[in-house]
């Protein structure tokens, strides 16, 4: 029933689609500016009609109508109804109209905003989204298509994947990561709009599309760590990344909307770099579909490839598709975009923003190499080969410290030029963060050169982003007499991209730090323990209090308390478990971890005796590690205050 | 009664696995592997518990050896899981392979030795990062040749760009990609 319903509404989007994507250009080619609302009309109708066929998932999985495929799959009446709703991303199908939906949605929004702006941008960057979108919706009916119908209807389902049901997290990092990654499309249908309509000339439509880049960019970001945290959180091996082909799917194009993000400034300001941003944002949203392509055909193993089927040719002829046009579109304006090129001296903000470029697209060429070589490898060679964590730390950790260290250059230079003594005066100072910040590293036990480094060159660029605060404090307060709150509230209201870059900055700084400590300094003791018992790490005693099981609807769980012993008194404890799905053979480990500012005590069960007699388990002390979360919600932060809409203020 | 029941077969279920592979694993698939190792190999060809136990109080204050045999693991890849390492992961296998390595150190091989001892039996899948010569060189140059170039690219971009102009009304018209 509710199947036909969402089948319908896809088919009828895919029309009105079609006729979007038809009028909008026309309308503009024969200059009837009354017909570009009805472009409009299709892109709101759409979002509507793939509203109703999302909805319509997520009644099907909540009401286990077992007849619509994609329930049959994923669905299970045992599930807990959260675990339910949001198996609406848990497979292909699934997370393909998800997928859909947030285009659908972007597209709304985009026009929504921005109808107002005259021109051609607009109407261009509409139809260019319609494009992308016709591609999802062709997905939707064709491949992917999650409302088959099932007949006989089963009485029940298997259940999501058990590791996708396992963690609340599971209901955070998709739709962040979808909110980021096809969020990317809309700098992409920018960028088309702009190369259209013959904007591109003009600098404007790089602030708007910076402005949206921003956005994807802060939800990419947020993705990315809630994925990391994921990973800490339930796959048992206490550790957040491990460069597996779907974490690099999602950074690499992060790497370039940095990049970008950088970049852009430096065309606002000197109208420079046009053909190179063009190109970023092209790229991003290439990388974007290669990156769904990698994890969405099977063609990579990983934790999220969802195997199969011929989705993969078409994402293929997708990317070729937008690969020609664009490059078609970017050759054919590149000639317009040449523009004098003149920089007041090297030794400016500007120069450092290109050397930023070079190491992020580095970097992103580098962790592209290496997740593709494998398949580049096999078919040339014939043989299998691994590109793993030894390969990409040997490669990319130079680049990321040369970065970290960029991060104080940067803001500390002034744009165009600075005199001998101003680079002096600007750059010696911080000098004293990287020394006091390694001797840090160096106390704390790290000795290897890359985290030795990654703490001072991070010690230099905290000081250097603190500096700009404290100086523009500082002159509010003698220029105005306000209290130091008062001047530095009023210093990032007054100038929020400026000052929620450096704000970004700063949870980078977290992020750098916690994991330059915990890759070097991490400790763990495996050990097998009877009730009473304890074992000590890092100097916290853990004793074994009990070990039990409990059965829950959905699954059967087995665990061991812990308790967390500061002298004779518990001052906390951890649960680490093993969940038993029915349909998995293997139980999913499930770790526990307590949070101290200097790290986490992180505790997996490992193995345990019958009738409970003792429990083997594994502690790891992961030093600053908590620093890594709390780094990222800064850098969301520092995103949501560059991109908060500015009121004008009367000028005081 | 029978809940109890029910969950105490399943401890001894999960016993008897010993413990918890790291999932979401997927046995290797690829027919080339046909011929790897299986864990009862690994004890065959390794030391039995207690032998391993009393091998590791003998070597306890070798932090040396501790330290090479977490070198050359995380530098093996852990066949049942999605590319960690026999260093990180948690599993079983992995933790037999590792227990394998480090016997191999302390009898004196060399880490490439071991290294080579488990290409032979994997083939070059098991190393995390390929070996760099012939082909593999291309990923480790690729990105470098990327970063020399594209500094030399700016190098000279920044100076033709920082020159003080002939005159003003006599731009150089450069082109303004990086």
């Amino acid at each position: 029933m509710i199947g036909t319903l969402a089948r319908d509404a896809l088919l009828v989007s895919l029309a009105v689609i079609a006729f979007g994507l038809v009028i909008g250009p026309v309308a503009i080619a024969r200059g009837k500016r009354e017909w570009i609302p009805l472009s409009y009309a299709a892109i709101y109708t759409n979002f509507l009609l793939v509203t109703i066929a999302t909805v319509s998932m997520v009644v099907a999985l909540v009401t286990h109508d077992f007849s619509v495929a994609y329930v049959a799959q994923v669905g299970s009446r045992a599930t807990p109804l959260l675990y339910t709703v949001i198996s609406l991303w848990g497979a292909l199908e699934g997370s393909i109209l998800f997928w859909g939906w947030v285009l659908a949605m972007y597209a709304a929004a985009v026009v929504w905003i921005n109808s107002k702006r005259p021109g051609n941008l607009v109407p261009y960057a509409g139809t260019a989204l319609l494009g992308v979108m016709l591609f999802f919706a062709i997905l939707l009916i064709g491949p992917a298509n999650p409302f088959g119908v099932v007949s006989p209807v089963p009485a029940d389902g298997p259940g999501p994947n058990p590791l996708l049901q396992n963690h609340i997290l599971m209901a955070i990092h998709p739709p962040l990561l979808y909110l980021g990654y096809v969020g990317m499309a809309v700098p992409f249908a920018f960028a088309v709009g702009a190369m259209l309509s013959g904007e591109v000339e003009r600098d404007d439509w790089i602030r708007i599309t910076r402005r949206w880049t921003l956005a994807s960019w802060a939800f990419l970001s947020a993705a990315i760590i809630a994925g990391m945290w994921w990973s800490y959180e339930v796959l048992g091996w206490g550790g957040y990344w491990a460069w597996d082909p779907v974490e690099n799917a999602s950074f690499i194009p992060w790497l370039t909307a940095t990049a970008f993000l950088h970049s852009a400034m430096v065309q606002e300001r000197r109208q420079m770099l046009r053909l190179w941003n063009l190109n970023l944002v092209v790229g991003t949203f290439v990388l974007t579909i290669l990156g769904t392509f990698l994890t969405r055909s099977g063609i990579i193993s990983s934790v999220h490839a969802f195997t199969t089927g011929t989705i993969g040719y078409f994402f293929l002829g997708f990317i070729a598709v937008v690969l020609i046009s664009a490059l078609v579109m970017v050759a054919g304006v590149s000639d317009r975009l040449k523009t004098v090129g003149h920089f007041d001296s090297p030794a400016s903000r500007e120069t450092v923003f290109l050397l930023n470029n070079l190491f992020l697209t580095a970097f992103c060429f580098t962790v592209l190499v290496g997740t593709l070589f494998p398949l580049v490898a096999e078919a040339f060679r014939g043989v299998k080969v691994s590109v793993g964590e030894p390969f990409f730390n040997k490669m990319t950790l130079p680049m990321m410290v040369a970065l970290l260290f960029l991060m104080g250059v940067g803001p500390a230079l002034p744009w165009k030029s600075a005199s001998p003594d101003e680079v002096k005066h600007k750059l010696l100072p911080p000098v004293i963060g990287a020394v006091l910040f390694a001797a840090v590293g160096l106390l704390m036990g790290i000795r290897n050169v890359y985290g030795v480094l990654a703490f001072a060159c991070t010690g230099y660029a905290v000081v250097a982003n603190l500096r700009e605060f404290y100086i523009g404090s500082a002159a509010r307060r003698s220029a105005h007499g306000e209290g130091w709150f008062t001047a530095l509230t009023r210093l990032i209201a007054g100038n929020r991209r400026r000052y929620g870059g450096y704000v970004s900055h700063i949870g980078v700084f977290f992020v750098a730090l916690g994991i330059a400590a915990s890759s070097s300094l991490r400790t763990e003791r495996e050990a097998t323990l009877e009730p009473g018992q304890s074992v000590v790490l890092a100097g916290r005693t853990a004793r074994l209090k009990s070990v039990w099981g409990r059965e829950e609807p959905q699954r059967s769980v087995i665990g061991v308390t812990l308790e967390i012993m500061n002298g004779d008194v518990v001052s906390g404890k951890v649960e680490p478990r093993m969940n038993f799905y029915p349909m998995s053979q293997q139980p999913v480990p499930t770790p526990d971890v307590k949070s101290y500012a200097a790290g986490d005590l992180y505790a997996n069960l490992q193995a345990f005796q019958p009738q409970g007699k003792n429990a083997t388990v594994k502690l790891i002390w992961e030093p600053l590690v908590p620093w890594i979360w709390f780094g990222g919600g800064i850098v969301v932060l520092g995103a949501i205050v560059g991109i908060w809409p500015n009121r004008r203020r009367s000028a005081a | 009664m029978r809940r109890t029941m029910f969950t105490w077969s399943l401890i001894a279920a999960a016993a008897s696995l010993a413990f918890a592979q790291n999932a979401p694993s997927a046995p290797p698939s690829d027919p080339k592997q046909a011929g790897a190792i299986s864990p009862e190999q690994i004890q065959k060809e390794g030391k039995s518990a207690a032998e391993r136990s009393a091998l590791n109080m003998r070597t306890a204050n070798d932090t040396a050896l501790e330290a090479m045999t977490t070198a050359v693991a995380s530098e093996l890849r852990c066949p049942v899981c999605q590319g960690l390492s026999l260093q990180a992961s948690p599993s079983e296998l992995a933790q037999q392979m590792r227990g394998l390595v480090k016997d191999q150190l302390a009898e004196g091989k060399s880490p490439d030795e071991v290294k080579a001892y488990f290409v032979s039996k994997y083939g070059e899948w098991i190393l995390l990062s390929p070996k760099p010569q012939g082909f593999n060189l291309l990923a480790y140059l690729l990105p470098v040749l990327l970063v020399v170039g594209g500094g030399a690219f700016i190098w000279v971009l920044v100076r033709k760009w920082s020159a003080p102009p002939v005159t003003e009304s006599n731009p150089s018209s450069t082109d303004s990609a990086v």
